[in-house]
């Protein structure tokens, strides 16, 4: 099993799966306060200031934990502004190469401004939709090609045409490598070992807390409010897990926004 | 008054282990029974219905040369299968598309379409020249998968395995033809056949000479360029040299900017001497010099000024969705037809396969296009076409001329050019007449 079995979690909306975690992880507690609490509270039944003890590991563990919790948020939320920045970048890059080939003899012009908004509507209508998915979509790279065989078809033949044709070019690989990266970021992820590491701490700061010496109503109730906030944590984790799926995703807004100022003629 | 003294009084009695197990189980059952009508009557705990999908290739050059030709049937056909997705699919399935680039490359149609066969699409839209299409046949064939191909060929082809939308020679060439011998067309007498060098040109130049046996419109010459070439300058002088009063061009691609400019050169005039071209649309015209094609003529089904609500509809939808200034023509409304008829066909037979979806073809299925309502001949799997000829405007469109009264029905072997050719895919197939020299003696 690995974490990619649980992305069917990205179609749900995000309030049920910020449920969902929640649950997940309250249930897990009580259901282990029902079933492993008798057990573990055997290794520290007859010790005299038991819960003295069992909090102060919970502070220690608390503190790492959190630290380490903290770190992979930022790093999430990092992989995810990095992401978006190269959509940007793309779509500014796409825009200047528009208003370039815009000064083209026709039908150069046209025929690369059709290829150019041609990328831009596949980019909103069918790549989107792939890399929600988490799929790298294939045919944007046709379209790029296109618009590459269609520049490189173009000879200029004054020193004008000369200098807008060498912007045009310097503009399309700086555009590409924007693409590149953007595909390169629909994959990208936590790593494994991130994930069991976050697991594993989350699990051991639920049993620290079956050790306690209390009332059980009050172990589910205190303990709960724990694996409530360890499973909303973990859900905003993993809800910025991935930059083009779940709710802090990266939206098309910017393709979106160039192809209506395409449109307009 | 004897109040209980409350240090006195009964205190709770502590929740035991059991008690609290009892509860829990209780309040479990009951948030269970609350949530569950939300939880299973939705039955997706939101998320959105799985949608069964079929997959249809679409096998364009979307590089090469004829990258920005093929481009508009890839474009037409996304249109197509978006409205058709919008309006709820076919037979409750969404449509995807596949469109993988052979970039021109006959070799590579072959590759991608057996790309397409295997990752199991439903049917294949594609191919632009005879050549490609020739090439991807035999896999076609042998997959048993329709290939729906919407660009105007020379005939002298039928399988069963594929249907044909666009025109034949019948459709086109002939009725060119016959409206130059006629009082509205200068009642011509002497006619140049030009074109490229491959199937196209040399079939349907064939078929017209076969045509004009007899007839008062003579063929005073015949010449044959590479495609792709672009200095014509000899031939139009032999074509001045011949005395010719009309010229029927079957040049295709970039090669016809060469042809124009050397008219233009030698100063012809599109009164005196119109050339008539059957593969120039309204994308190719976007290529020529406005001041060198004014005033000649295309031969076509379909023109974007097609003057006509229908089409105007269809132009505005296709414009919003790919851009305000995308120009339609033939082979596009072809395309767009074909899509629709071959929903029509899978609809009818409750069935994507292929089998069923051709038996679906005997109904004779027609559908309103933007260039007028065309029908599918099950005998034939060709569609009825209407016939325009468009004179060249300035602003790289046309002007209707003449159009047919009513479509015309398609016939791939005409008899006089294919004698004891014909073909019946409601009864016995191909009835094969003697073979016939394409290159020979007329």
């Amino acid at each position: 099993m690995s974490i990619d079995d649980f992305y069917w979690l990205y179609d749900l909306p995000p309030h049920r799966m910020a449920l969902l975690f929640v649950a997940a992880f309250v249930g897990f507690y009580w259901i282990g306060s029902i079933l492993l609490r008798p057990i573990l509270r055997q290794f520290v039944k007859y010790t005299a200031g038991a819960n003295d003890i069992v909090g102060y590991v919970l502070s220690c563990f608390c503190v790492f934990y959190g630290l380490l919790l903290g770190l992979i948020a930022v790093t999430a939320y990092q992989n995810v502004a990095d992401a978006s920045a190269n959509v940007t970048r793309e779509a500014a890059a796409l825009s200047a190469l528009y208003e370039d080939v815009s000064r083209y003899p026709e039908p150069h012009g046209q025929n690369l401004r059709w290829l150019l908004r041609d990328y831009t509507r596949y980019i909103i209508k069918y790549a989107w939709p792939l890399q929600q998915k988490g799929i790298m979509p294939e045919e944007g790279t046709i379209r790029a090609a296109a618009v590459h065989d269609q520049l490189l078809e173009f000879q200029p033949r004054t020193p004008s045409e000369e200098i807008v044709h060498a912007e045009a070019l310097r503009q399309l690989n700086h555009f590409l490598e924007c693409r590149r990266m953007r595909l390169y970021s629909v994959g990208s992820s936590l790593p494994a070992s991130m994930w069991f590491v976050m697991i594993l701490g989350a699990i051991l700061n639920i049993a620290i807390c079956w050790l306690f010496d209390m009332r059980f109503i009050t172990q589910l109730v205190l303990g709960g409010i724990l694996a409530a906030y360890l499973g909303t944590m973990m859900f905003l984790i993993f809800d910025m897990n991935q930059p083009f799926r779940g709710d802090v995703s990266i939206k098309p807004d910017a393709f979106e926004t160039l192809y209506a100022r395409m449109n307009e003629g | 008054m004897n109040e209980p003294c409350p240090s006195l009084a009964p205190s709770p009695p502590p929740v035991s282990r059991r008690r609290a197990l009892a509860d829990g189980t209780a309040a479990t059952l009951a948030a269970a029974r609350l949530l569950a009508p939300a939880l299973f009557t939705g039955c997706s705990l939101g998320l959105p219905p799985r949608a069964r999908t079929v997959t249809v290739g679409m096998l364009h050059s979307q590089t090469g040369p004829l990258g920005i030709s093929a481009t508009g049937l890839r474009d037409i056909e996304l249109h197509a299968f978006e409205e058709i997705n919008a309006s709820g699919g076919i037979l409750g399935h969404r449509i995807e598309t596949r469109a993988p680039d052979p970039r021109s490359r006959t070799d590579l149609f072959v590759r991608k379409a057996r790309q397409l066969l295997d990752e199991g699409v439903a049917c294949i839209f594609g191919c632009w020249t005879s050549a490609s299409r020739k090439a991807v046949l035999p896999l076609i064939e042998e997959a048993r998968k329709l290939l729906l191909y919407s660009v105007q060929y020379e005939g002298n082809e039928s399988s069963k395995y594929v249907v044909y939308g666009g025109m034949v020679p019948n459709q086109q060439i002939l009725p060119g033809l016959d409206w130059l011998l006629s009082p509205a067309g200068g009642e011509k007498k002497k006619i140049f056949l030009v074109g490229s060098d491959y199937v196209f040109p040399r079939t349907a130049n064939y078929i017209a000479k076969k045509y004009l046996q007899g007839k008062s419109l003579t063929v005073v010459g015949e010449a044959y360029l590479p495609l792709g070439d672009r200095d014509f300058t000899a031939t139009v002088q032999r074509i001045l040299d011949s005395g010719a009063d009309c010229v029927l061009n079957t040049v295709n691609g970039t090669s016809n900017l060469g042809l124009f400019t050397a008219l233009a050169a030698a100063k012809v005039d599109p009164v005196k001497l119109p050339v008539f071209s059957t593969s120039i649309a309204e994308d190719e015209l976007r290529s020529l010099v406005p001041e060198q094609v004014r005033g000649h003529y295309a031969l076509s089904c379909y023109f974007q000024s097609l003057d006509t609500p229908a089409n105007r509809r269809w132009i505005a939808g296709f414009r919003d969705e790919f851009g305000f200034d995308r120009v339609t023509d033939d082979p596009m409304e072809p395309d767009w037809c074909l899509v629709h008829l071959w929903k029509q066909a899978v609809e009818k037979a409750g069935s994507f396969e292929t089998e069923a979806v051709r038996q679906a073809f005997r109904d004779g299925l027609s559908y309103a296009g933007p260039g007028g309502t065309v029908r599918l001949d099950p005998k034939t799997q060709h569609t009825t076409k209407f016939f325009r000829i468009g004179r060249i405007r300035g602003d790289r469109q046309f002007d209707i001329v003449h159009a047919s009264e009513a479509p015309l029905d398609p016939d791939p072997y005409p008899q006089i050019a294919f004698p004891g050719w014909s073909v019946d895919w409601t009864t016995e197939g191909i009835t094969r007449g003697p073979e016939v020299t394409i290159d020979g003696d007329v």
